[in-house]
């Protein structure tokens, strides 16, 4: 139950960055707040923030959305004792991790920029899949229910 | 399930304190980040910081026709202009040698985004590219005019086209062109400008907007008055 909540608390946390990187893209920011020489600014800007005609950050929101409900119905009646949402979270998130780690290549190889903000959602997304991955560890460790 | 559902109360309350905190911090970011606006100054004293007015242009000092634009850049039928008519200018027109094109700034106060367009597209010419941002910034001057604050939409223009980011942010933050921005469109005033974009062929204004069979027909008819020698003086 505890990895499912810090979980929810860690996919708002994403979806909070994303929504904020979000609006940046869209031009409803204007400016973005960010460490050092406008890395995040360069990220943002560049053709490699747009996947498939949709603003990367809009994937973040969508990926933390669903993590987001998987965690909180996991939390509700029956399915607090069922593995399936935390196996979901686990496999979501790995995937999250896959897709984040590939962003971080192209800003240190192409864009030649690190923007802080997706490297924040990087490192959330990283707990999500540790915090997962560990819970089915420890379940699979479990002796089976009598 | 009761007792899960009082157990799983705090764990609500920090979920929404999270929520609602997340929320304020990105309208505060929001708001920290806006620039101060940029006032336009009276036109009636001397220049701001002593600045002479100076367009940007693109043809040979020497040309026979010098043509003078005042434009805004929020203005609907100078981004016409600009998307229908420049691109022929400048791939057709000014490389026959016969026409120097000035592009003047005359950003109007009804206009909120203008003076922050002018700027970045004044720093966009201390790069040598105020043409192609020129460009960008009419062509898509739908998806920007209308925001609280443009710069991340006009930014995205410029690293499209190469900029300088670096140096492009700084400009712009410092607001260098400015001075200058305000010494053309006073310059645009005092000739009594009353719209844009506004045309001086020869320092005579044109009266309408040209396509670009207009602009060809004057750069012709222009060139060849200037090019037939003085005439003789009559004999008695």
């Amino acid at each position: 139950m505890r990895h499912r909540m810090a979980v929810a608390l860690l996919a708002l946390v994403g979806l909070l960055v994303s929504t904020y990187l979000l609006l940046y893209k869209l031009g409803l920011l204007g400016q973005i707040i960010c460490v050092g020489s406008g890395g995040c600014e360069r990220v943002q800007l560049s053709p490699w923030s747009v996947l498939f005609g949709v603003p990367v950050a809009a994937y973040g929101v969508a990926g933390y959305l669903v993590l987001l409900a998987l965690a909180l119905s996991g939390l509700q009646g029956e399915r607090l004792a069922s593995p399936g949402p935390t196996r979901w979270l686990a496999g979501l998130s790995g995937l999250g991790v896959l897709f984040s780690a590939y962003l971080l290549v192209i800003e240190l190889t192409a864009i030649h920029a690190v923007c802080l903000w997706c490297s924040v959602s990087g490192v959330v997304i990283l707990a999500i899949f540790l915090v997962s991955a560990g819970a089915l560890a420890r379940a699979s460790r479990l002796p089976p229910a009598p | 399930m009761a007792k899960a559902g009082r157990s799983l109360k705090p764990f609500y309350v920090a979920l929404g304190v999270v929520a609602v905190a997340g929320a304020a911090l990105i309208v505060w970011a929001a708001g920290a980040r806006a620039p101060a606006p940029i006032v336009m100054a009276s036109c009636s004293g001397p220049p701001l910081g002593g600045v002479e007015p100076r367009g940007v242009s693109i043809g040979p000092d020497s040309a026979p026709v010098q043509i003078t634009e005042y434009a805004d850049f929020e203005c609907p039928a100078c981004a016409q202009f600009t998307v229908l008519t420049m691109p022929d200018v400048l791939r057709r027109l000014i490389p026959t040698g016969k026409l120097r094109w000035t592009f003047m700034d005359f950003p109007l106060q009804q206009h909120a985004n203008s003076p922050l367009a002018h700027v970045v597209a004044a720093c966009a010419a201390a790069q040598g590219q105020f043409w192609p941002m020129e460009y960008a910034m009419y062509d898509h001057q739908n998806d920007w005019y209308a925001l609280d604050n443009p710069q991340g939409k006009l930014f995205g223009y410029a690293q499209g086209l190469g900029l300088d980011m670096d140096s492009l942010r700084v400009c712009v933050t410092q607001r260098r062109p400015w001075p200058r921005i305000e010494a053309n469109r006073c310059t645009g005033e005092r000739l009594g400008l009353e719209g844009t974009p506004t045309f001086f062929v020869n320092g005579h204004a044109l009266g309408y907007i040209p396509a670009y069979d207009d602009l060809v027909r004057i750069v012709d008819s222009v060139s060849a008055l200037a090019a037939r020698p003085a005439a003789a003086p009559a004999r008695r």
